[in-house]
């Protein structure tokens, strides 16, 4: 019998605030950080996403001038946990960094005023260790838009496996810049306001910035919330493409309920880009688990896609929603609009709870599926 | 003690300009050869017939090239064939390419062709396609190649997966050079998927 593992703390940093209570409270009261942005640096028109304003962390790290803007956002979250939690910054103690693209708005950028190196993302994970003094390299994965769910797959996995870790630091995060906006818009991906998860009308993502960050550790407290099972298979179907027959996230979801044994979900926190495929092969996958009648929400349209971040973020927040027994609404949902039908939450219920499923799908076909319980 | 309860089926490396398949070389070319030419000629030698490989990035190249050669030693890979791949550049090569087009000043663009390629484990999907893999990926970033964190995690990801399969190595591309190192991991056989083994392996490609 393998050890249980445990959430027992969190911090979110997004455009919203500071603290995961705050964001819990901020999208129960229907505030949201999408909205219009014109920024002749990002795109040569408006584009509609959410990004943390500056003021949010300047001046809150020592030698900040030494720090690229997303490295100051990973370490003013790990040092929140650290203090929150009194985590040790020794050998026992390991960092899990979860990004897509880190620091690629440096890449051939005209006004970027730190060395291309820095774009490699092994750069940065030395900076943010460096500026703790942890003992233990931070471990970074880079997995598509599932990055920061998986990372939580592996944090639980090395806990399990091995004793040489008691706290893992889990930080996901990304930025928004012209990289990914150009990339995105080239696929023609964006919403051309706030998106509308599996609404009718959807038309497209918006992208967000956030970092989010969870300690887990063997040891549980009162208010934690317990990995119960992880379930992550490809499509084998195409790179950029989400399966028509939503096989992986299938796969995943139905791995992950057989490993928990089978048990009834309260809630689902799906990915929910609002792109009409994703959305789409969403609803088929769970349907096909035969899922579709359990509450579901995304929480794209409040935050945007925070790539690297959104797996971590949206768990927190469902963490928070569970202990709460309070169901958040899916903003922007008016109309079904998928083949198979969901149960989109659009009232702040309040229920009891004990357990959500949360699913995230990216770019080359990755799926994942993870169970989160209260103890 | 180094003991393991998995063996490698098969290994394969690519550097410099040559490939060796379990120690046997595959392609040997000049060194002065482009990377990009090299692999093309690599896949000529496969005698296959896959379009899609032409649209490929040079590190979903080199590593659908790996796996291909693998598979004609030890596979078909089993469908829940486990991908643990690491390297340190990340999709560097066409973050360039699309970094370089979007600052353009004369000509700003930006392809949906280059742009799906700006992510490591894209290469992962391209063999899942290739090999019907349907399986968990994990694409790792280190500054080398850590067989001390790949060997134990992979192990474990075999043992909580029940699964008796994986894939994973070094995949290493920068514009002209190619440091890659995969290797394929089953229950059965004669060498052992230990550190100690796989820092031998990675050592001594000529």
């Amino acid at each position: 019998m393998k050890a249980a593992i445990f959430i027992v703390g969190d911090c979110v940093i997004s455009p919203l605030g500071m603290g995961s209570t705050l964001n819990f409270e901020k999208l129960l009261a229907g505030e949201t950080a999408v909205a219009p942005l014109d920024d002749t640096t990002l795109a040569d028109h408006r584009i509609h996403a959410a990004r943390i304003a500056d003021h949010q962390w300047v001046g809150k790290i020592q030698n900040a001038s030494k720090y690229t803007r997303l490295e100051t956002l990973f370490i003013l979250a790990i040092q929140n946990l650290i203090d929150t939690y009194g985590i040790p910054v020794d050998r026992r103690t390991l960092v899990i960094l979860s990004t897509t693209k880190g620091n690629v708005s440096l890449l051939h950028n005209p006004a970027a005023r730190f060395p291309e190196s820095r774009v490699y993302l092994s750069e940065m994970a030395h900076e943010i260790q460096h500026y703790f003094g942890f003992e233990n390299q931070p471990i970074t994965i880079s997995n598509a838009c599932i990055s920061g769910a998986l990372a939580l797959s592996v944090a639980r996995q090395l806990l399990q496996s091995s004793d040489a870790y008691e706290h893992v630091l889990v930080v996901g995060g990304d930025e928004i810049s012209k990289f990914i906006v150009s990339g995105f818009e080239a696929f023609q991906a964006l919403s051309d306001g706030r998106c509308r998860p599996f609404d009718r009308d959807r038309n497209g993502l918006n992208l967000g910035e956030a970092v989010a960050a969870a300690y887990v550790t063997k040891n549980p407290t009162d208010d934690a919330v317990c990995i119960r099972a992880a379930g992550s298979f490809n499509d084998a179907n195409h790179i950029s493409g989400p399966s028509r027959t939503g096989e992986g996230l299938y796969r995943s979801i139905r791995e992950a309920m057989r490993l928990a044994g089978e048990p009834a979900l309260d809630f689902i926190s799906a990915h929910g880009t609002a792109t009409v495929y994703n959305d789409e092969m969403e609803a088929i996958a769970l349907h096909r688990c035969g899922l579709s009648a359990i509450p579901l929400h995304s929480l794209k349209a409040y935050y945007g896609h925070t790539l690297g971040a959104s797996g971590l973020l949206e768990t927190i927040l469902g963490i928070h929603s569970l202990r709460a027994g309070q169901l958040i609404p899916s903003l922007g949902f008016q109309h079904p609009g998928t083949s198979k039908p969901l149960n989109v939450i659009t009232q702040p219920i309040a229920r009891p709870m004990s357990r959500f499923l949360k699913t995230a799908s990216g770019f080359g076909g990755c799926n994942i599926a993870l169970i989160f319980e209260k103890v | 003690m180094d003991a393991s309860p998995s063996y490698i089926q098969s290994y394969c490396t690519i550097r410099d300009r040559s490939i060796v398949l379990n120690g046997t070389i595959f392609l040997k070319m000049d060194i002065a050869t482009p990377l990009a030419d090299f692999l093309k000629s690599a896949y000529r030698q496969l005698d296959i017939d896959y379009p899609k490989f032409h649209k490929m990035d040079s590190l979903c190249k080199a590593i659908f090239i790996a796996t291909e050669l693998m598979a004609r030693h030890s596979g078909p890979y089993a469908s829940d064939t486990a991908l643990i791949f690491s390297n340190r550049s990340s999709s560097y090569l066409s973050d360039n390419k699309h970094a370089t087009g979007i600052f353009d000043t004369e000509n700003q663009t930006a392809s949906p062709a280059t742009f799906v390629y700006t992510l490591p484990n894209i290469a992962l999907g391209e063999i899942s396609i290739r090999h019907q893999l349907h399986s968990e990926n994990v694409f790792f970033i280190f500054d080398r190649y850590l067989p001390e964190f790949l060997v134990p995690y992979t192990e474990a990801a075999l043992d909580d997966k029940q699964i008796e399969h994986a894939i994973g190595g070094w995949t290493e591309i920068s514009e002209h050079t190619c440091d890659l190192l995969l290797y394929h991991i089953g229950k059965l056989g004669s060498i052992p998927h230990t550190v100690a083994k796989l820092k031998r392996i990675y050592n001594e490609h000529e």
